[in-house]
């Protein structure tokens, strides 16, 4: 019991730190951004050069959220700004965009699996159980993400112009706030969470260019959940997450990797705004 | 007016909305602690002309300068930061945001809010008390109040003000002529009011103008004797 409930905990946070990129450009931006889990697999392959390189395997974290910012930054400038009128369109960009980024990881590393060095490894005792270190150290990080998250939104400038643009962007910018820089700085921050949530994730799965793809579903899944707050992709996190992990342990493993999916559109069936949206 | 002397000049401006022209060849400026009101029935072009000085619409012809400098082609928000503080008639205020960060807002500087704050609240001392107050839950006239005090947080050069008086009991309605004249007092603010109440736009107002179909019909100073009756004219036609 002791293990599952770890278990539940860690996947909330790994669920939540996966999300939580998706979750801010959808907010500001009202963009689906689904070259999400390509910046996902860029992350991963970041932690992959890392390891590569001889670098401290701790140094993949920050490495892998600058490549994500900068190239969220070039994506936003290249694709997604002169699409700004056709919504629809720039989702389709996205969409196209994280094609092209898997074929260009697939041309530059190839096809086969590759492994990445964890930096902590081994498992300690916690509440009586022995667990794996790294996990736990996850929980730990995640929470300090959904911190360094409400404390940029809520108690910095760019929060409040953020959050001022999400609510009324023409009365934002007579009040001199440059939406446009809001939003490519949304943009750069998704993707380096992103591509950090990708990197931080690769020491407990291994990385290929497909790598992104099932938590692309499974992050906008539990972002229209959350109804795009952080409070509530913290509990949403914790109950698809939970009840996967449930399915996965008492049930099988295939239905498991579904549950989030299924749950997700009940939830949503029954109340479309999301759990935590007024 | 000179227009080289003025803080906003606006010359030849036309614009409006997809096809419909809406302003027409409009040209008004407003000196240094000037306040200019412009007067019409509804859909006559006043907030439009508004609208396109801030670079909301784009113009098709004309140009705006502030302080000399030519910004018709400039977006919002670089308008915005020459100095200038525009409340418009219609989701004004930030519904969901708390007063202060209302505020806030119009303080891009933080380290001048506190000193800010202290100011407008003088003016309108509840504010102070309530900035934890979700802003929508605040009665209509206390978020006009919240609007001009938001725009005086960055103490502008010029204020555009789209109908501030709009459903508004008289009491709130001096109020606001007190406190925005005050400031023009205190700081040499210039205005440019669009307005339907004759009585407060004469009041604060030193010269006035009136808009009809997209063009300047009439204007002159408000301290003349006869121009409560010519106004009263053209918007009783």
């Amino acid at each position: 019991m002791g293990v599952l409930l770890l278990d539940i905990v860690t996947t909330a946070a790994i669920l939540f730190a996966v999300a939580s990129g998706l979750m801010i450009i959808l907010g500001v931006m009202k963009l689906i951004n689904f070259a999400h889990g390509a910046f996902l697999t860029i992350g991963g392959y970041a932690a992959y050069a890392t390891t590569q390189l001889g670098w401290n395997p701790w140094l993949a974290i920050p490495f892998a959220a600058l490549v994500g910012f900068v190239l969220g930054l070039i994506v936003e400038r290249a694709i997604v700004r002169p699409l700004y009128a056709r919504p629809l369109d720039a989702i389709l960009a996205t969409w196209g965009l994280g094609i092209i980024i898997g074929q260009v990881i697939t041309i530059v590393f190839g096809r086969q699996v590759q492994f990445v060095q964890s930096p902590i490894s081994g498992a300690i005792e916690f509440l009586g159980q022995s667990y794996s270190t790294y996990r736990l150290v996850l929980v730990a990080l995640a929470a300090v993400l959904a911190l360094a998250l409400t404390a940029l939104l809520y108690y910095t400038r760019f929060g409040l112009n953020a959050r001022a643009v999400i609510m009324n962007e023409d009365l934002a910018r007579g009040l001199g706030i440059d939406s446009t820089r809001v939003r490519l700085t949304t943009f750069g921050l998704g993707a380096a969470l992103a591509s950090m949530a990708g990197a931080l994730i690769t020491p407990l799965i291994s990385v290929d260019p497909n790598l992104g793809l099932p938590w692309l579903v499974n992050s906008f899944m539990l972002v229209l959940v959350s109804g795009i707050s952080i409070p509530g992709l913290m509990v949403a996190s914790l109950i698809l997450g939970g009840a996967q992990v449930v399915v996965s342990t008492y049930l099988s493993a295939i239905l498991g990797g579904l549950t989030i999916v299924v749950l997700a559109a009940v939830i949503l069936r029954i109340r479309p705004q999301g759990l935590f949206s007024g | 007016m000179n227009g080289e002397a003025a803080i906003l000049a606006v010359s030849g401006l036309t614009s409006g909305y997809g096809e419909a022209i809406v302003v027409r060849g409009v040209s008004v400026a407003v000196a240094p602690g000037e306040i200019v009101a412009l007067l019409g029935k509804n859909g006559m072009g006043k907030s439009t002309l508004l609208k396109t000085v801030m670079g909301f619409l784009p113009a098709r012809e004309g140009q705006v300068t502030l302080h000399g400098r030519d910004v018709t082609r400039d977006p919002p928000y670089r308008v915005a930061r020459q100095a200038i503080a525009y409340t418009p008639q219609e989701q004004a205020i930030f519904q969901d945001l708390s007063v202060g960060d209302n505020l806030r807002l119009g303080q891009p500087d933080a380290r001048w809010f506190d000193e800010e704050l202290a100011r407008v609240g003088e003016v309108f001392p509840f504010l102070k008390e309530r900035l934890g107050q979700r802003a929508g839950t605040l009665s209509g006239g206390e978020q006009k109040m919240m609007l001009v005090a938001r725009a005086l947080m960055a103490r502008p050069k010029l204020m555009l003000v789209d109908e501030i008086t709009e459903g508004l009991q008289p009491s709130i309605i001096q109020r606001l002529a007190k406190a925005l004249l005050a400031e023009r007092a205190r700081t040499g603010m210039a205005m440019l009011l669009v307005e339907q109440n004759v009585r407060f736009a004469l009041e604060v107002a030193d010269r006035w103008a009136v808009v009809k179909l997209g063009e300047i019909d009439d204007e002159g100073r408000s301290d003349a004797p006869d121009a409560a009756a010519r106004i009263a004219k053209h918007l009783s036609v």
